[in-house]
């Protein structure tokens, strides 16, 4: 039989070094989230269309169960979150901080470090508004990355607030601002300027900041520059709340790799106030996303404000290999071999060496002992035991 | 690499007034050249490295940050749909993508060329603009020589980019309709736009500088 069989387009498998690479950064992830007072939680891997669509995004795998109901792989942890807090965890603590661990769908052409079946770690905080909140989600997901191993990561920080209220202090309509959302959201800067160079009546200065949107990034001192520029109460309040973020960022160490970007909208449309991505060196596409979405829970019957964030495991682990921090490891500590008639003892032995804290191989036949040594290294392990 | 910007160049007919743009603006090396034999040019003073590209396949370059920044057309753009940040339109290789028949089948309305064949290098782009119209037509791609299509029996209509329309008239093909100009735009990889944001800024506002003083 000469057929050889290929996996869907879109997925892949993880052979046995690599899985153990990931699931060490796995742990190592979840365990910063448990620190900080996370609880872990799974939801199944498909739910009802109506789900998805609720949140606003509809999702791109779909199939019918027996009863004919449409179902869709998830391709977002967000509303299944929100579904599994409004519909499950009534009541309790005020504060609900959630983390998880998933694989999502999305049939999108294959980039970097990001195939149809991709892996997401993240966390949701529901039931905190204020910029306390929306700060400990930026230093938890910095804190992820360190865990990870990577130190050498920079956060952009927009904030939805500034893009709408900017928009509407320029006198736009409304099909002017789903434009302009949509430029931001495709870094179309031409179309930008063209837009704010075609509508009349704006004042010089806003005119200005509208042709720079996509250019508007830097440190604190860019919010100090715009402050002086805007006046509407809702520019004003989305600067303020970023300075609120960024003292408050200040305060559990360092903000240094936090820059402002108040130009940035993600492609989700169910944030309400700051948004955030995170980049790498050497990677072309955003390792990590997240940012408050307060309406969000409105739509499951449920009034409560929410934060949270979102890694893309995968290229986490891509970057770290670029940076030579992953080394493909398959390492057990000791290979234990028998000769004919001592397997029994061999069994003894491996248990014993277990018991000790070692991981331990045992031979699967009798062997030689120079045939035991030859095989020590194909089998990963450092020392032979043999008996 | 990490202190360089790579630069990504478009092959053919956008090339030259590209170096020479970017010479202007400072970002420069020896030996840029389209039939370069090298395929990385550096340039260590200025902290620039060049990569000289396939048009179709510039965007990919970009979009994976294999390159920073890179000068495509928009045309190019539309029709490969790649996640790049946009910056500036540079004005020049102005051309027109258009819906053209050969004189002897020319109808009087638009919907009347339903149910045909097009030959296009552009297959997203003409499928958008047929649908746009609710014009069903079957899309037959090529790579070249689109002209040759109807000549053959391959196709009744094309989708093509034109300049001059001199191909056309000697092909005794006539246009019908115009579907978007395009021109020559800066794009840079978005992770880069963040993580080298001033120098890129920089060479943005000086780009738009120098084309404001040519005009």
């Amino acid at each position: 039989m000469n057929k050889t069989y290929q996996v869907p387009y879109g997925t892949k498998d993880i052979l046995p070094g690599e899985m153990k690479i990931r699931r060490r950064i796995e742990d190592a992830i979840i365990r910063v989230f448990d620190m900080w007072g996370y609880d872990e939680v799974k939801t199944p891997d498909f739910e009802y269309a109506e789900l998805f669509e609720t949140a606003g995004k509809s999702g791109d795998f779909r199939f019918f169960d027996r009863c004919n109901h449409l179902l869709v792989l998830r391709n977002d942890m967000t509303a299944p979150i929100a579904r599994l807090t409004a519909t499950r965890l009534q009541g309790g603590e005020k504060v609900k901080r959630l983390c998880y661990l998933a694989n999502l769908y999305r049939y999108e052409e294959i980039q970097e470090g990001r195939q149809c079946e991709f892996e997401q770690a993240g966390v949701e905080m529901l039931g905190a508004s204020g910029a306390a909140a929306d700060a400990e989600i930026i230093v938890l997901a910095a804190e992820a990355f360190r865990a990870a191993g990577l130190e050498d990561f920079s956060f952009s920080l927009g904030h939805v607030g500034f893009i709408g209220g900017l928009a509407e202090e320029a006198g736009f309509s409304d099909d002017q601002i789903v434009q302009i959302k949509e430029c931001l959201r495709y870094y179309d800067a031409v179309k930008i300027q063209d837009i704010a160079t075609s509508v009349n009546g704006i004042k010089p200065k806003i005119k200005q900041l509208f042709s720079e949107f996509l250019f508007l990034q830097g440190g604190i001192e860019l919010l100090e520059r715009v402050a002086k520029v805007v006046t509407s109460k809702k520019c004003l309040g989305a600067l303020d709340n970023l300075k609120q973020i960024y003292e408050l960022v200040k305060a559990y160490g360092t903000a240094d790799f936090l820059r402002f970007d108040l130009g940035l909208n993600r492609s989700l449309d169910y944030y309400t106030g700051m948004l955030f991505e995170v980049y790498l060196p050497e990677m072309g596409f955003p390792a990590a996303g997240g940012g408050r979405y307060d309406k969000m829970m409105d739509k499951f019957g449920v009034r409560c404000p929410a934060t949270g964030f979102a890694i893309g495991v995968e290229r986490l682990i891509l970057s770290l290999a670029r940076q030579g921090n992953v080394v493909s490891s398959r390492n057990w500590d000791i290979f234990v071999a028998w000769q004919e008639g001592n397997l029994k003892k061999a069994i003894a032995a491996a248990a014993n060496l277990r018991e000790e804290g070692h991981s331990v191989k045992l031979a699967a036949e009798a062997m030689g002992q120079k045939e035991a040594l030859e095989a020590l290294d194909e089998n990963g392990c450092a020392t032979l035991f043999y008996v | 690499m990490e202190n360089h910007i790579t630069i990504a160049l478009p092959k053919g007919k956008l090339f030259k007034t590209s170096v020479k743009l970017l010479g202007m603006a400072g970002y420069s090396a020896e030996n840029v050249t389209e039939d370069s034999r090298k395929l990385v040019i550096v340039n260590d003073k200025t902290k620039v490295r060049f990569i000289i590209a396939k048009t179709v396949d510039l965007p990919t370059y970009v979009e994976y940050g294999a390159a920073d920044i890179g000068i495509i057309g928009k045309d190019v753009l539309l029709e490969e749909k790649k996640d790049v940040v946009e910056l500036l339109d540079l004005g020049f290789g102005r051309c027109r993508l258009m819906l053209a028949v050969p004189e002897h089948i020319q109808k009087h309305r638009l919907t009347d060329y339903a149910h045909l064949r097009v030959a296009t290098k552009y297959p997203n782009c003409a499928k958008e603009y047929f649908n746009s119209l609710g014009i069903q037509t079957e899309i037959v791609k090529l790579n070249g020589s689109i002209e040759l299509g109807p000549i053959v029996g391959l196709s009744e209509l094309i989708v093509d980019i034109v300049e001059t329309g001199r191909t056309l008239k000697e092909n005794h093909l006539v246009e019908v309709d115009s579907i978007f100009t395009a021109t020559a735009r800066l794009i840079a990889n978005r992770a880069s736009f963040k993580l080298k944001f001033e120098r890129l800024h920089k060479l943005t506002e000086d780009l738009r500088e120098i084309l404001n003083k040519g005009e």
